[in-house]
Formats: C-alpha cells, sequence, structure tokens
C-alpha cells in the first residue's frame, strides 16, 4: 500500500519538482546577483579604458558551465575534460578557471540537460545552447545582454568574422541587446554517401536522379553487397526525425531529406507556394508525392525496414551492412568506425538525387550552436574572452603545450565554429590549390582562416596522388593521424559540397509563433505519425489529405497566418 | 504500559520516511500551481502570470488528451491484471515442485530482470524483436513473412504489457512464495489422509489460502492504474505508434521538456494525479472492505 501511495504522490507532480527546484535558485540568485553589481561597477569609473582582447586578467576570473562531453573520447594520459592542456592554458596564461557546474554526454543526453537547466532556472555562467533553447531564454529573461562586453572585449579578429556573415549577429539581438554568440554555421545540404568500392564492383555509376538510387540501392540488395540482410538505403533511427525542420535545420545526418527535397517538398519549413503566400511545407502536395515515393520505395525493401525504430543508425553504416545514407559533408568525420571494420570501405557524396528539373535542392541552415551567458554571471567578458583566445590566442607557447594536436570541443570549453562566412569554400580550395601547387602554403592567408591554414600545412602528408581523386586509397592515414580526419572530411565531403550547385530554399518561419508555442507539439505528433504510418505502410496514402484537414483545423491554420505576418 | 513504550520505536523509526514524504513529495507540490499559470523559469513560479483554467480547457480541446489517457489505462490496466495473475500461477507450479534447489535456483534467476533498468530490457526487446531478430528468424523459418512488431500499433501495447511482466513476476511471486509457506502444514497432512489427490489440495487449500493476498495485492495495484511506466515506453516507441503506446508521461515529457510547454504538460500532470487520487482512495477502502487491510 506504501509503495502505491508513494510512487503516486510521486509522480503526482511531476510538474512540481520543477517549480521547486526554480523557487529555490531564485532565492540564490537574489543574493548572488549583489556582488555581481558591484563587480560591475568597478570598471564603470575609467573613462573609456581601451582593453586588450589578449590581455591576462588581474585576478583569476572563475566561469563555470555546462558541458557536453563524448564518453568515447579519450583523452592524454589523465587529462580530463575540466582539465586538461587547454584548460590549463587558459588559467596559467589568461587566469580563466573553467568549472564545470555539470557534465552530460554529448547530443540528446545534453539537449535534455540544458532544458532542465533551463526549467528549472538553474543555470551556469555559460552554456552552449541550440535555437529553441535559445529563445526561451531570452523569452524567460535569463541570460545577459553581450552588448557592452563584446564592443569592449571582442577582438577585431572576432568582430571581424561575425561582419562577414551579415545579419549572424541581428538574428541573436532581441529589442537591441545581444544575448548570444551564434556559431557561424558552415552551411550544409544533405549529400547522398555512397560506397564507391561497392559501385566500382557492380559496375554502377554514381546517381543522379532518384530513379538512379533506388537502382543502385536495388543493386546493392541483390548483389548482397553487405551481406545477407544488406539494407539499401538507412536513415532515421528511433527519437530521430524523417527529416530537417525550421527548429531544427542542420538536422540532415542520418534522416531522408534528400528524398523529399528531390521532389521539391520541404517538410516541416515554411515556404511559399505558387502564390506567394505561406505554406507549412509539410501539408503540400510534393510533400505527399514524396511521401508516396517513399512508401513504394519501403514496401520495395529499398529503404531500411526498421527506419525510425532502429536503435542506432551509425551501428548499420559501420558494420558494413548498408552502401547509401544521407548526411552533410562532415558526416565523413563520422566515418572511422566504418573505415575500421573494413578498410576497403570507401564512402564518397554526391550531390544528389536531383529532382525533375535536374537542381540539386535544399533547406537552408539558420542556425546551429550558441554560447549564451546567464544574467546571473560575474563575469561574462571571460566568456567573449575565451572565445576570441580559442581561435586567435594560440601563440608559440600553446603550440609547445599541446604538441601539435589539434584541440576539439572535448578539450576547448564553450567550443564554437567561427569563420568567415566563406571558411569552408576557402578551406576546401586552399588544400586543393596547395597540392596542385598552384599556390603555397605560405600564401594561404592566415589571418582570416587560421584554420584552413593550418590544414594546408598538414594536406601533403596526407593526401596522396591523384590530387583530385578523393577516394580514401589515395590518403594516407598513418602519417599524420592527428589531422587525417580533418583532411578526408574536407577534401572529400568539403569538396563535393563547395562545387554542387544547391538550390537553397529558405524557412519564412524560423522560430515558433504564438499560436506554435501552445499547438505545436500536438501537431507535430500527429505529422510524425501519420508520416512515419504512411511510409511504413500501415495507413493508406489517403491519410496524408486527413492529415492535412486535422492539422489546419487544430491550429495549423492560425499559424500559417501568423508565419505569414512575419514577412 | 509495555504496550506503548514499544509503539515509540517505531515513532522514531518512522522520522526518516516521514521527512523524505515532506521534503521530496509534500514541499514541492505547491508545483501544482504550475498548471494554471504561464510558467516563465526566468522571473520564478509565483511571479509567472495566472491564467487560470486555460490550460486545463485548452487540454479537453485536444484529441490528443482523451488518446493518452486511454492508452494509459489500457497499458496499466493489463499490466495490472497480468502482474497479478502470472506471479500466482507461477508460484502456485513452482511451489508443486519438491526439489528445493531447482525451486530457489528458479527462484533467483527468474527475479533477475528485475534489477535491470528499462533502458537496457528497452534495447533488449528492440534487438529481440527486430526485422531480423531471434523471433523473425524462428517466424522466418516457419515460412511466415518477418513482423515489424515495434511499429505495429496492434502489437506495441501487448510488447510493452509482455516485456513488463516479464521482467517483474519473477520478484512479485515473492509475496505468493511468503504466503504459501504460511500454509499449515497440518492442512495438507490432514487431506492427505483423507485421501485428497495433489489437485484437491490444490484447489482446496492451496488456493483459498493466498487468495485474501492475491485480492489484497489487486485492490492495492488499483493506486497504479495511470501509471503505464514512462522509462519503459519512452525507450521503446516511436511515431508510428503514437495511437496506441502514447501515454500521459511521454506526453508530458515531450510537451513540457522538449516544446517548453510547461503549463499545459503539469495541467495534463495534475488531472493524472487527481484521478490517480480518487484510485487509490477507492483501493483503499477496498482493500479495507476485503481484506481486511488498513493503514490507520
Amino acid at each position: 500500500m506504501k509503495k502505491g501511495i508513494f510512487t503516486t504522490l510521486a509522480v503526482l507532480l511531476v510538474s512540481a519538482s520543477l517549480a521547486a527546484c526554480s523557487g529555490n535558485n531564485n532565492a540564490n540568485s537574489g543574493a548572488s546577483s549583489e556582488p555581481s553589481g558591484n563587480a560591475g561597477s568597478n570598471h564603470t569609473p575609467a573613462v573609456e579604458e581601451v582593453v586588450d582582447p589578449f590581455a591576462k586578467f588581474d585576478e583569476p576570473v572563475e566561469l563555470s558551465i555546462g558541458r557536453g562531453i563524448d564518453p568515447n573520447y579519450k583523452y592524454d594520459g589523465t587529462d580530463t575534460a575540466e582539465d586538461n592542456v587547454y584548460t590549463r592554458w587558459l588559467k596559467d596564461k589568461y587566469n580563466i578557471v573553467v568549472k564545470h557546474a555539470w557534465e552530460a554526454a554529448t547530443g540528446n543526453d545534453y539537449q535534455q540537460k540544458v532544458s532542465l537547466a533551463i526549467s528549472s532556472n538553474d543555470l551556469p555562467d555559460a552554456l552552449v545552447v541550440n535555437e529553441t533553447q535559445l529563445r526561451q531564454m531570452v523569452k524567460a529573461g535569463q541570460l545577459a545582454d553581450l552588448s557592452e562586453v563584446y564592443e569592449k572585449y571582442a577582438s577585431p579578429e572576432l568582430k571581424a568574422v561575425y561582419d562577414s556573415n551579415p545579419g549572424l549577429l541581428d538574428s541573436v539581438t532581441f529589442d537591441g541587446k545581444l544575448y548570444a554568440l551564434p556559431e557561424t554555421t558552415l552551411p550544409s545540404a544533405p549529400l547522398t554517401w555512397i560506397r564507391k568500392d561497392w559501385l566500382d564492383k557492380l559496375g554502377l555509376q554514381p546517381p543522379k536522379s532518384l530513379e538512379d538510387l533506388k537502382n543502385i540501392a536495388q543493386a546493392f540488395i541483390d548483389n548482397k553487397m553487405g551481406g545477407d540482410a544488406t539494407v539499401g538505403i538507412v536513415g532515421t533511427q528511433q527519437g530521430g526525425s524523417l527529416s530537417a525542420n525550421f527548429l531544427n535545420s542542420t538536422d540532415h545526418w542520418y534522416n531522408f531529406s534528400p528524398l523529399f527535397f528531390a521532389n521539391d517538398a520541404y517538410p516541416g519549413i515554411w515556404v511559399k507556394d505558387k502564390d506567394g503566400n505561406a505554406v507549412y511545407g509539410s501539408i503540400t502536395e510534393e510533400t505527399k508525392n514524396a511521401l508516396s515515393m517513399m512508401r513504394d520505395w519501403y514496401a520495395n525493401g529499398i529503404l531500411d525496414k526498421e527506419l525510425g525504430i532502429r536503435k542506432s543508425t551509425a551501428e548499420v553504416v559501420a558494420s558494413g551492412q548498408t552502401g547509401i545514407f544521407f548526411g552533410p559533408w562532415w558526416s565523413a568525420y563520422n566515418l572511422a568506425d566504418s573505415m575500421a571494420n573494413d578498410p576497403n570501405a570507401n564512402w564518397r557524396p554526391y550531390a544528389a538525387p536531383l529532382n525533375a528539373a535536374g537542381q540539386f535542392n535544399s533547406n537552408q541552415a539558420t542556425g546551429s550552436s550558441y554560447i549564451v551567458v546567464s544574467k546571473n554571471a560575474e563575469h561574462p567578458e571571460a566568456v567573449i574572452k575565451m572565445t576570441t583566445l580559442h581561435k586567435w590566442g594560440k601563440d608559440e607557447e600553446y603550440k609547445t603545450l599541446t604538441a601539435g594536436k589539434e584541440m576539439t570541443s572535448q578539450e576547448v570549453p564553450l567550443f564554437l565554429i567561427l569563420g568567415a562566412g566563406d571558411q569552408l569554400e576557402y578551406a576546401v580550395n586552399a588544400l586543393r590549390d596547395v597540392l596542385t601547387g598552384k599556390i603555397k602554403v605560405e600564401d594561404v592567408d592566415q589571418i582570416n582562416y587560421g584554420w584552413a591554414y593550418e590544414m594546408a600545412t598538414h594536406v601533403q602528408a596526407i593526401k596522396k596522388e591523384p590530387f583530385d581523386n578523393y577516394d580514401i586509397q589515395y590518403f594516407d592515414q598513418q602519417s599524420d593521424p592527428g589531422f587525417f580526419t580533418h583532411i578526408y572530411a574536407h577534401l572529400n565531403g568539403g569538396s563535393t559540397f563547395v562545387d554542387a550547385d544547391i538550390n537553397w530554399v529558405r524557412s519564412i518561419a524560423t522560430a515558433q509563433t504564438k499560436t506554435m508555442e501552445s499547438r505545436w507539439t500536438n501537431l507535430k505528433k500527429l505529422e510524425d505519425e501519420t508520416f512515419l504510418k504512411i511510409i511504413m505502410g500501415s495507413e493508406d496514402l489517403s491519410a496524408f489529405d486527413e492529415f492535412v484537414a486535422k492539422w489546419k483545423d487544430q491550429g495549423g491554420d492560425t499559424i500559417t497566418k501568423e508565419v505569414s505576418e512575419l514577412e | 504500559m509495555i504496550h506503548r513504550s514499544f509503539a515509540k520505536h517505531f515513532y522514531i523509526m518512522l522520522i526518516p520516511g516521514l521527512l523524505w514524504l515532506i521534503f521530496f513529495n509534500l514541499y514541492p507540490m505547491y508545483g501544482v500551481i504550475t498548471a494554471f499559470k504561464e510558467f516563465n523559469p526566468g522571473v520564478g513560479l509565483w511571479k509567472s502570470p495566472w491564467v487560470g483554467l486555460e490550460n486545463f480547457k485548452y487540454m479537453f480541446e485536444l484529441d490528443d488528451s482523451k488518446i493518452i489517457f486511454r492508452n494509459t489505462v489500457v497499458i496499466a490496466f493489463a499490466k495490472m491484471i497480468g502482474n497479478l495473475i502470472v506471479p500466482l500461477v507461477f508460484a502456485l507450479m513452482l511451489n508443486e515442485v519438491k526439489n528445493r534447489l531447482f525451486t530457489r535456483t528458479v527462484q533467483t534467476v527468474v527475479y533477475l530482470p528485475h534489477f535491470l533498468s528499462w533502458v537496457i530490457v528497452g534495447g533488449m526487446m528492440l534487438d529481440i524483436f527486430s526485422y531480423s531478430g531471434p523471433v523473425n528468424q524462428v517466424l522466418e523459418s516457419l515460412g511466415v513473412e518477418p513482423v515489424l512488431f515495434f511499429a505495429n500499433e496492434n502489437a506495441f501495447p501487448a510488447l510493452v504489457v509482455g516485456s513488463d511482466i516479464w521482467k517483474e513476476f519473477g520478484f512479485n511471486a515473492i509475496i505468493y512464495f511468503a504466503a504459501l509457506t504460511s500454509i499449515n502444514p497440518e492442512m495438507y497432512e490432514a487431506a492427505a489422509i483423507d485421501g485428497a489427490s495433489q489437485w484437491k489440495r490444490l484447489t482446496k487449500i492451496t488456493i483459498p489460502s493466498i487468495l485474501p493476498v492475491a485480492a489484497l495485492l489487486a485492490t492495492l495495484s488499483l493506486g497504479n492504474i495511470l501509471n503505464a511506466g514512462f522509462d519503459q515506453i519512452f525507450t521503446m516507441y516511436n511515431p508510428s505508434v503514437y495511437s496506441t503506446g502514447d501515454i500521459v508521461d511521454t506526453w508530458v515529457y515531450r510537451a513540457g521538456l522538449i516544446d517548453f510547454q510547461y503549463g499545459l504538460a503539469s495541467a495534463v500532470g495534475l488531472l493524472k494525479s487527481v484521478v490517480g487520487l480518487v484510485l487509490i482512495t477507492i483501493s483503499y477502502v477496498l482493500a479495507y472492505r476485503f481484506a481486511n487491510y488498513r493503514i490507520f
């Protein structure tokens, strides 16, 4: 009996515990805001002091952060995410002490932890968040206005980067206040990754149309290229989405976005119909066609039989059971397991499938990661400084300490991809030109494209002739393992993406409108459920029309109206 | 009186449990007001604006609400029944086995799954019932087309209930084993002398003797009728089985923590609690009537 009562009481108010936490922390934050006010007033009397963005803090400055950690990452020696070469360098050289308020595994766990932290108002000084979380935090008034510290502490290089990405800072400025440092999103369109060694073995050409892609998948299955249980095309796994959407616009890895795009369908984002009116991509005729095609492919065994249910798509790719998946150019970073299991695995990306008119379509990503600073943080300037240092603070001392090893997001706290708007294009072209001898390594713009220069110094040791062939056998994986993955990803994945002629489609809305805030859970559920069922054949295609009617009725029409007013 | 001084110990022993209850269950209860507010974590619960019954109104407008409550009750009820009957039958069967070593071993082995978390068991189930998993291999060798169990709306609740019973029946049987050992062996001896068969002894002595225990467990588990098991379903479901597999807790999770609809999520959670409270009261009264079990 007791057990029954306790469990029911425990469940009684799931929400209650949330609320309780927030109550506590309000009390705390009230107390702690006092000293921060004093700290703030310290620097006001100084008359327009000029701050050197690379100067050491006089006193050790402590900064608490929440941190996503890759559980499989191997640190050097006894190093940890909190205490490693990089953080020690930050501390000794700049007096910035980074403390972890909490750690969580990267991916879903981290996102959940961040959402919980937001809901309970129990925030560390700084965090890396996604777009939805950023907006929630802005709405809740949890963030510090960074305008002033950014002006003062950001190095000219950092400012130049944001200036070269027009509109980026505006997208995180609300009511004239700068609330985040956005990642300079590396543009991403989902490419089709195919085992070229399998194509060659079967004497097939890379795909252009949807039909080609289907035939290749069929050939892989018929010839049992991945064993008896060869999976044609893998994609969405359990808990994942079928395609990118406006709230998760960069979500192209391991899902089926390209199959929609090649049908001129853009589910999950707001597009314009032929009359120029805003319409939700998921309810268009094109999306219906795409679903109908995927339904056929699924029935014929082309698409993974266990799409949406599978525990791990990565596992299928790594085990060599499949020869086709969809992912952005950087997917090459995640092929190590596959190549370890089968040294012949020669994954190549293709800007395909094309639509009927021969165009390669993609939705345009709106944003991905943001560094935000809690309004209770005592040293927001330390965050700005760290961001500058991560990119431009690497002096000779740093190079000796790290022994040439490239620090990743696992060592660098508050890691953010920062670069000029054309950084990827520049890097890929620089690498190619250095290889062919068109330019020398010294000619690479080290100031504005530091990372490209860094890679250029390593590329010659890794890429073998012929320089314009990016098959795996023309890379030397052993000579410089620290840089192989970077070079491989940029040359193999990056080059295809940079050279592709992409028809970008941008979502009209990039954030939730008023009505969406209350209706979206329901509408999203309706959509996810219907789409998956149609593809898997447990519902007829006609269920799509019912879905459209219901979607409109249950708030979709109101939301569409709100979206059209955004323009 | 001896009696009273004896009872004092019990009250002292009660303190840690009471404190736990107050801090973790009673104190957070003021949070129910989230359901009546537009909660903004930045300004805190007290300063968030009131919205009256707005959240409840919207909840009842949603088709989803009916579906998730229905799913919750169906799954939880099936689990309740299964978790009563299967362990009972299992305990009776094992009771008939006279080899002590054998019964002990079986008992230990079957209650082991109870100690595994759903994250592990859920993953195992997904593998076992996957397209190329053992179950489908068996079906295939019998000439049956492989079935995608976890994408099948009709199969999903059965899988949820089945795996829950599999995981818990060994543990749940412990109470029955205890009840069985408390049956006076003299009754069996007397029956044997009177010439009662093994079957007669089972139906006339064993079953009637543990029936009150079964009735008690049945009424008590009523309080759990709205707990369909979040962690289990969360690790096993996918959008194609939302219509039969989405329960109140998973829905509240998505609305509250993924989409930040705190008010709505709390309103749904609160309704669940109120229904749960009513059911607990009923089960207490029933337990008192039929099994003479009382707390107060």
